[in-house]
């Protein structure tokens, strides 16, 4: 039986794609001084995919460079969508990070506190208990 | 010009757009614990794909079923969303999926 390997090689474009994108969108937010630069490289990176894209005859190479083109499009919005959680406080701010200084200051949620680094319990956490928390983050 | 992965980009756009609706709703109806078959469903798509002659058929199968895979590790950090209040929280019990027991040993994937 002939087996068709494109969809699995798409879906490990797609799989490692995001992944990748989901890590470096936040560590390179966290050290970043302006989040323009790393912005406007990866969308350089993507349309360069995207024009690599069409220019290949294969059709499983092209579907990869499309799909992970499109990954580093997005992952170029991800650095402002990053710096929104920072001040929302849902991502933590790094200190050392002079950007992420100025929004420690300004906005009252931004912490260093990571709130994700927990298991679920089951329920909502009360006012009381989301305010405990707070207090014994470091 | 091959047009093939330009169209499978726009495509994977889409499907990961609707991953994002499908972990909130899924995480407030379901819960996280339901993750397992998630993955599972993810794994059966990509695995299908094999079969599908057609190229657009199987490069749509993989991608939505590595979507599949990639939301199932996002459940676990959208429970906690919703515990913390940043999402709505369903405060109905939520229907407990089978072998939940074994379910609730392992760690919770994360990624």
């Amino acid at each position: 039986m002939h087996l068709n390997w494109i969809g699995v090689t798409a879906a490990l474009a797609t799989f490692f794609g995001i992944w990748f994108g989901h890590v470096a969108v936040r560590k390179i937010e966290f050290v970043a001084p302006n989040v323009w630069l790393p912005a406007l490289i990866s969308w350089a990176g993507g349309i360069g995919l995207e024009a690599a894209s069409f220019a290949v005859d294969s059709r499983a190479v092209s579907a990869s460079l499309g799909i992970l083109g499109v990954t580093l499009l997005w992952d170029g919005l991800e650095f402002w969508r990053q710096e929104k959680r920072v001040k929302e406080g849902h991502a933590p701010a790094n200190p050392h990070n002079p950007r992420h200084a100025r929004i420690l200051a300004q906005y009252p949620a931004a912490t260093t506190f990571d709130w994700l680094d927990r298991v679920p319990i089951g329920r909502r956490l009360s006012p009381e208990e989301l305010e405990a928390i707070r207090e014994a983050a470091p | 010009m091959n047009w093939f992965g330009f169209l499978t980009g726009i495509a994977t756009l889409l499907i990961i757009g609707l991953g994002f609706v499908w972990v909130i709703r899924g995480e407030y109806y379901l819960g996280h614990l339901w993750w397992p078959y998630i993955l599972g469903l993810g794994i059966v798509l990509i695995a299908g794909s094999l079969f599908v002659p057609a190229a657009w058929g199987s490069v749509l199968m993989g991608v939505a079923g590595a979507s599949l895979v990639w939301g199932a590790t996002e459940l676990k950090e959208q429970a906690i969303r919703a515990e913390l209040g940043w999402y709505p929280y369903n405060p109905k019990p939520k229907p407990r999926p089978p072998f939940v027991e074994t379910i609730e040993k392992w760690p919770l994937p994360h990624l």
